[in-house]
């Protein structure tokens, strides 16, 4: 009872103290400042590098409109072709992502501190890992279409180089977080490093395995539509023709159809996750 | 507050079942003379300038439950991992009747080890679980691909009824209560034919029923099939029930080494308060205060 009045009272005075320190200065104030400029002075520099205008944007609008007043009727006598090319990227997404997570197990098993048979490999692995990572797929196809080649088999190679780095880091901190007492189990009845892992961590890592490399699949068809512009396959390519000619029937049809696929590939893996999770 | 916390631990220990059917089992009287199936010799570990174990010497025979005692902080986990290899001592050997050990190697391991949080993988039936067990025995492209031979399969079917589970061989491990993934745990470590089980405060994360259930299961173990158990525990009510001889230790001695039937309430009483370290606060250790435990 007591200390309610009291609070009753002193949250008057409170508020008044609230609002004196909002009229006067201090430094939390000062800092505040500083960084609201600091963010701003960034976004104004960033603005000024993309060459930020808005008059461009209008100028262009119209002749957008023009394109897709000349996208209509589609090409549908191209249409087979399309569905080729589109069932060649994914294709591509789904044998690169496979080789992806294929490779990223065993370089999973070197980056994790808890399970490495060779712990002084585990930054050089780390390492390795955070390189394929940071070069993209994009950049991978350009080095392989000069390496093997145009044509699908230089954007899959592309796609499984930068996907194994994102998977293996994924498992290895999944691992690294595990449970590794089954593991410590096993190995005590006598068992082998390599069949520990496979008996006591794979089984409880696989659904979750499957359900990410399914995303991965998902992920890369939508990414790889655009390895054909560098000659890598797939439906990248026909886009590219047609934007080359300016034929914007054409262009559209085959915007169409890579949605149409896109979508039905996300609805099917995210189907087959809820059914493995 | 905490007093009364341990009474109510204690009215548990006392479970009729628990009182009744176990304590009536025959004890052991002249196993002692055999020759050991393991030689603890004058082990030492310590971690940084901290002894943990400290010279530590016993044995183990066939058919004996030894139940190994002592306040937190007192060595048992360091003593068992040194034991079972998960750890290197810093001095002093482990001998296993028949052969000197190889440790760290695939294959056949001399021991069996029992954990307190039971360590199946959580996604495999508990047959599989057993056959896990196996593993030891067999090449390694049968575990990594779960290929097990007909006989293999059998064994580990008996191994789940040893232990009353066969009915849930096929349940997946994770869908079991804690006394129940205990047991296949214990099928495992039978499954692995050693002579020595060593389980590490293996009824510590169950309840009172669920628990004496195991330490008989255990008994039984070693009664028939000529198996030595040590099993380190945290209630002395458990201990007198189910255990042929207790080891005492204490900040990392053994301070008792004796047959169960030789050793009064004052004993038990001098464990807990040498060298614990909750020394001079006795009145909150975490273990059921004695005069409660003589009524049992």
């Amino acid at each position: 009872m007591q200390t309610a009045r009291e609070s009753m009272k002193s949250a008057a005075e409170a508020l008044e103290q609230l609002e004196f320190a909002q009229r006067s200065f201090t430094v939390a104030r000062f800092k505040r400042v500083v960084i609201a400029a600091a963010i701003i002075a960034f976004y104004l520099f960033a603005g000024y590098l993309v060459q930020f205008d808005l008059g461009r944007l209008a100028a262009g609008l119209p002749k957008l409109g023009h394109w897709l007043a000349g996208a209509w009727p589609p090409t549908i006598a191209e249409l087979p072709i399309f569905i080729w090319r589109t069932a060649e990227t994914i294709a591509m997404a789904a044998i690169g992502s496979t080789l992806a997570v294929l490779m990223a197990f065993p370089l999973a098993v070197l980056a994790s501190r808890n399970i490495t048979p060779f712990p002084r490999l585990y930054y050089p692995a780390r390492w390795f890992l955070n390189a394929l990572r940071g070069i993209d797929s994009f950049v991978f196809a350009l080095l392989f279409v000069a390496a093997v080649g145009l044509g699908p088999f230089a954007g899959m190679l592309g796609i499984s180089f930068h996907t194994s780095g994102t998977a293996a880091k994924f498992f290895a901190d999944q691992i690294e977080s595990s449970n590794l007492g089954p593991f410590d189990a096993i190995r005590a009845t006598g068992a082998g490093r390599t069949t520990a892992l496979a008996f006591a961590l794979v089984p409880d890592l696989l659904p979750l395995m499957l359900s990410t490399s399914l995303f991965w699949w998902e992920f890369n068809v939508r990414a790889s539509t655009v390895l054909g512009v560098v000659g890598a396959g797939g439906i990248g390519q026909e886009l590219k023709n047609s934007m080359d000619l300016l034929d914007f029937a054409r262009l559209f049809t085959i915007i169409g159809v890579i949605l149409i696929a896109v979508t039905a590939i996300d609805w099917l893996s995210g189907w087959l996750r809820r059914r493995l999770v | 507050m905490a007093a009364k916390k341990a009474r109510v631990k204690m009215r548990d220990v006392r479970h009729p079942r628990a009182g009744r059917e176990y304590r009536t089992a025959p004890r052991l009287t002249s196993e002692a003379n055999q020759a050991p199936l393991l030689r603890v010799e004058s082990m030492s570990k310590a971690f940084g300038q901290r002894k943990v174990v400290s010279r530590v010497s016993f044995t183990l025979a066939a058919r004996e439950l030894v139940a190994l005692l002592g306040p937190s902080g007192a060595g048992k986990t360091t003593l068992f991992r040194c034991c079972t290899g998960l750890l290197e001592p810093d001095e002093g050997r482990v001998s296993f009747a028949g052969d000197a050990s190889g440790r760290q190697r695939a294959g056949p391991r001399p021991m069996a080890i029992v954990f307190q949080d039971y360590n199946l993988v959580r996604r495999l039936t508990a047959l599989e679980n057993v056959l896990g067990g196996r593993l030891g025995h067999l090449a390694s492209w049968r575990g990594i691909l779960r290929r097990f031979k007909r006989a293999d399969k059998l064994k580990a079917f008996e191994c789940l009824e040893r232990v009353g589970m066969l009915d849930h061989a096929h349940d997946r491990a994770d869908r079991l209560s804690g006394g129940q993934q205990q047991r296949v745990a214990i099928a495992r470590a039978l499954a692995q034919e050693t002579k020595i089980i060593v389980a590490d405060e293996p009824v510590a994360s169950l309840d009172p029923a669920s628990a004496a259930g195991v330490l008989q299961l255990l008994r039984n173990i070693a009664r028939s099939d000529g198996v030595a158990v040590i099993c380190s525990l945290h209630q002395v009510g458990y201990a007198r029930t189910f255990a042929d001889r207790i080891i005492g230790l204490a900040a990392g001695r053994v301070v008792i080494d004796a047959r169960t039937d030789e050793l009064g309430d004052r004993d038990y009483d001098s464990l807990y308060a040498s060298g614990s370290p909750l020394d001079g606060v006795t009145m909150v250790r975490p273990h059921p205060p004695q005069e409660s435990i003589s009524s049992t």
